[in-house]
């Protein structure tokens, strides 16, 4: 009661709108109030107080403390900052140049990211695997190490994370201090704010916008970067689709396919334009899942989610170049690639035991290739393809070597160096191309490849994180299956629809 | 075997077939497996337990029920409800007077618990869940045969112990009656007199949803302008309504003093112009729960004062600086917020 009491001239404005209080019918005895008729008067108070009691009461304390602070707290020189974020406003969200602006800068931020990463990736991986991978090897052989001893630990375990590390460590620490310096800026928030209409209307939140374009950097920071939604039915249909943003890990494969496989439909002199077209088609194409799936889950699974909006507008401040850097390196590409790497490390062993236990004379993946074999011809893929997706779950970046290797393995195609269970090197096109010709590919196979990677399961680090951020297996299990559903039909749909049309 | 297989159309037409067979399984409320779930659920226990509701509001209202009205209902046919108000006779629900069924205690004790979790229900969902007011009389009508009454006191504790839901109408307590809103059809309002409006029928569903779509909400005040055959024009929070006579029958009201009610008055937030200032009057009733929390949180609390900053390029949502913070807020929600003119 305290609370009714202490909000003066606001409680008599709250029982005014109410019927008057009747105090008439006081209990008929004249003596003290016995236990029964306190009860009774506080049931039919608690009637008499109306629908809007609780909201009113409130109400009533946050505005209590807002008039304390008002009157205790001052605000001077604020003015001046204001003016100017204001008038940067005004040209970052105006109707003429707030989206020009916006594609302008996300593509500055790609095109420094790829073309920057190149040469730390090469670096990279001429440390790792051009000389260190060589050392080790002599290293176990002048230790006398078995064959298979060298082979799991050198061959499949420290080449599949080497692997990770060199195409994986240069475009993230290059990617996530350029974004977070856009959001330590406060631009990133009017980004939201000018795209929110659109992702309203597929049921998510404007900073979903945000995860996204983290997704494309990488799915398991992106996932982490829903942390910035409140609302929770938009925090988890973030979580849920961030994987339709083409990460990291999926761009190489894409590029190289496009490049062996669409590129050379046209004339050389369009190749390279018309593989970036279908690399671009095949990134929008997930933004359009984004929405579609976002619109789905909204009106399906999350109808009942809590939904709250709200979206601040932070004053602009310069960047801060050296907390951003450190935070940048350490909370999110530190993370990411530390969580790569103990997912890749079983993987590159899974990768090489298959291609090295023989069962009469086989090795084992050829078993499980030829199991695959007809499921994938079935979504227009391959064998080969399904089991380098099933044993790569943990990185999608080694995707590509672990088909080259088994299709090597598979068909006994030359020109690759290494050998069963050894992740393919090469870099010349010519012999990559040479390899699918062996393994049978045609235009279908590439791209119905290109499909299924962006429709696919998330890697085991992206899945693991959403469990951490949701905390519910429930939703975790959901992200992992919902692409891969969408993925096998878009996949047996395509393969159907070009054969009937080929024959 | 896998010729047959790789034929494309014939696998074509196979995926086909097999995807409308899952849909026509397990499509959500239209799927055999949720038909078959709810008929396993359509118990005897729930076909009894709708009819002492239906027993109870006759009562209330001063109804006689019959077998028809009954059957009606419950969608069942006449000869199942003789038998199953038979039943319920034996388990000491009903007596039988002169051809009426009637309550006993034991049977008006059952209806008051269904009531209480409908309701409980309905308000768990107004203030716990992001579910639309059109869906929450529907789930309520399935959980009200399935909660306990220990669930009961454990969710009405939770709720803060709720006297009303969400539609008005009093939640009643473990043990005791129920009160009747005591509100009158807003048809029967005299003009100018202001009412607050204390219940919103929410059955039958559709007249309900075109009541919701007129933003009307318990504990709004309401003031006739004129009522004729075919018009009812009225005036809240600021706006002029128009409703058939019909529709506006469901809204109920109580009569309020002329001194009592302070002009709400004041428009909507979305009405502001760029650059425009306004103080809060007030936060709609229909915003409830987590959401007006997060306003309150915000400080959006009557006396502030707002100002419209800038709108998105894509024309929604708007941003409003309030206390020294630029918020943007979606125009379905600054719809809740009244400034004044």
């Amino acid at each position: 009661m305290s609370a009714l009491t202490t909000s003066d001239g606001r409680l008599a404005s709250f029982q005014q709108g109410q019927p008057p209080i009747d105090k008439s019918p006081q209990p008929a005895t004249g003596g003290p109030p016995t236990a029964e008729t306190i009860l009774a008067t506080a049931a039919r108070l608690r009637r008499e107080v109306g629908l809007t009691f609780h909201e009113q009461l409130m109400e009533d304390i946050y505005a209590d403390a807002a008039r304390l602070a008002d009157r205790a707290v001052t605000r001077p020189g604020e003015a001046e900052r204001f003016d100017l974020d204001r008038s940067i406003d005004r040209i970052v969200t105006s109707r003429v140049w707030g989206f020009p602006m916006m594609i302008l800068l996300f593509a500055l931020v790609f095109w420094i990211t790829i073309i920057g990463a190149n040469y730390p990736s090469q670096w990279l991986s001429n440390i790792l695997i051009g000389t260190i991978y060589p050392w080790l090897n002599n290293m176990a052989d002048a230790l006398g190490f078995p064959w298979w001893l060298s082979g799991l630990l050198i061959d499949g375990i420290y080449l599949a994370t080497a692997w990770v590390v060199s195409v994986m460590l240069p475009p993230m620490a290059i990617f996530f201090p350029l974004f977070t310096l856009l959001e330590d800026f406060g631009y990133l928030p009017r980004v939201a704010f000018n795209l929110d209409n659109i992702f309203r209307r597929s049921g998510a939140h404007g900073r979903q916008a945000l995860s996204m374009m983290m997704g494309f950097g990488c799915n398991a920071a992106g996932v982490v970067a829903t942390r910035v939604i409140d609302s929770p039915r938009e925090r988890l249909i973030a979580m849920l689709t961030n994987n339709f943003a083409l990460c990291n890990g999926r761009w190489p494969t894409q590029i190289l396919i496009a490049t062996l496989f669409i590129g050379t439909l046209v004339p050389a002199w369009l190749g390279g334009l018309v593989s970036a077209a279908a690399v671009v088609g095949i990134a929008v194409l997930g933004v359009a899942f984004t929405f579609g799936v976002s619109w789905f889950l909204s009106r399906t699974m999350l109808r009942g989610e809590v939904s709250t909006f709200s979206l601040e507008l932070p004053p602009y401040r310069p960047p801060r170049i050296r907390q951003t850097l450190a935070t940048s390196i350490v909370d999110r590409t530190i993370y990411v690639l530390w969580r790569a790497v103990v997912f890749a490390a079983p993987a590159g062993a899974v990768i090489w035991l298959i291609a090295n236990i023989t069962i009469a004379g086989q090795p084992l993946a050829v078993y499980l290739v030829n199991f695959l074999n007809p499921i994938g011809l079935l979504i227009g893929l391959n064998g080969v393809i399904l089991l380098a997706y099933v044993v790569a779950i943990p990185a999608n970046e080694i995707v590509i070597p672990t088909i080259l290797m088994l299709t090597v393995l598979m068909t006994g195609a030359s020109g690759v160096d290494g050998g069963a269970g050894v992740l393919a090197q090469t870099e010349s096109h010519q012999t990559i191309a040479s390899v699918f010709q062996a393994g049978g590919w045609t235009l279908l196979t590439a791209v119905n490849l290109m499909l299924f990677s962006l429709l696919h399961n998330p890697c085991s680090t992206t899945i693991y994180t959403i469990y951490k951020e949701s905390g519910s297996k429930k939703w975790a299990t959901v992200a992992a299956l919902l692409p891969l559903a969408i993925g096998l039909v878009v996949t047996f749909t395509v393969a159907q629809v070009w054969r009937l049309i080929a024959y | 075997m896998i010729d047959l297989i790789f034929n494309p159309l014939l696998a074509l037409v196979l995926a086909i077939v097999t995807g409308l067979v899952l849909a026509v399984l397990f499509w959500p409320q239209r799927g055999l497996l949720a038909r078959l779930r709810r008929a396993r659920r359509m118990s005897d226990r729930v076909y009894s337990e709708d009819a002492l509701k239906h027993i109870h509001k006759a009562e209330v209202k001063g109804r006689r029920p019959t077998l028809h009205s009954i059957s009606g209902a419950l969608q069942i046919d006449p000869n199942e409800t003789a038998a199953l108000l038979g039943r319920m006779t034996d388990a000491g629900l009903l007596v039988d007077d002169a051809g009426t069924p009637r309550l006993t205690p034991a049977g008006r004790d059952a209806a008051l618990h269904v009531i209480r979790a409908h309701r409980l229900w309905e308000r768990y969902l107004a203030e716990e869940t992001g579910y639309d007011e059109a869906a929450w009389h529907g789930q309520a009508e399935e959980r009200e045969h399935e909660l306990t009454p220990a669930e009961l006191d454990a969710l009405a504790a939770r709720l803060g112990h709720p006297t009303y839901d969400p539609h008005g109408d009093p939640i009643p307590p473990p043990d005791g009656a129920l009160e009747p809103h005591g509100g009158l059809p807003l048809t029967s309002l005299p003009p100018d007199q202001p009412g607050r409006i204390v219940h919103l029928e929410d059955e039958p569903e559709l007249v309900y949803a075109q009541l919701v779509a007129e933003g009307l909400s318990p504990g709004q005040i309401v003031r006739n302008a004129t009522v004729s055959a075919d018009r009812v024009h009225f005036w809240t929070n600021g706006d002029e309504h128009v409703l058939a006579p019909i529709l506006a029958a469901n809204v109920f009201v109580q009569p309020l003093p002329e001194e009592a009610v302070e002009p709400v008055g004041g428009r909507p937030l979305t009405r502001l112009k760029m650059g425009e200032s306004a103080r809060v009057v007030a936060l709609a009733p229909g915003l409830r729960g987590q959401e007006r929390r997060r306003f309150l949180d915000l400080g959006l609390l009557p006396g502030t004062e707002v100002t419209a900053e800038m709108r998105s390029p894509s024309g929604d949502p708007t941003a409003y600086r309030i206390r020294g913070a630029t918020i943007a807020l979606r125009a379905d929600q600054a719809k809740y917020i009244r400034v004044t003119e």
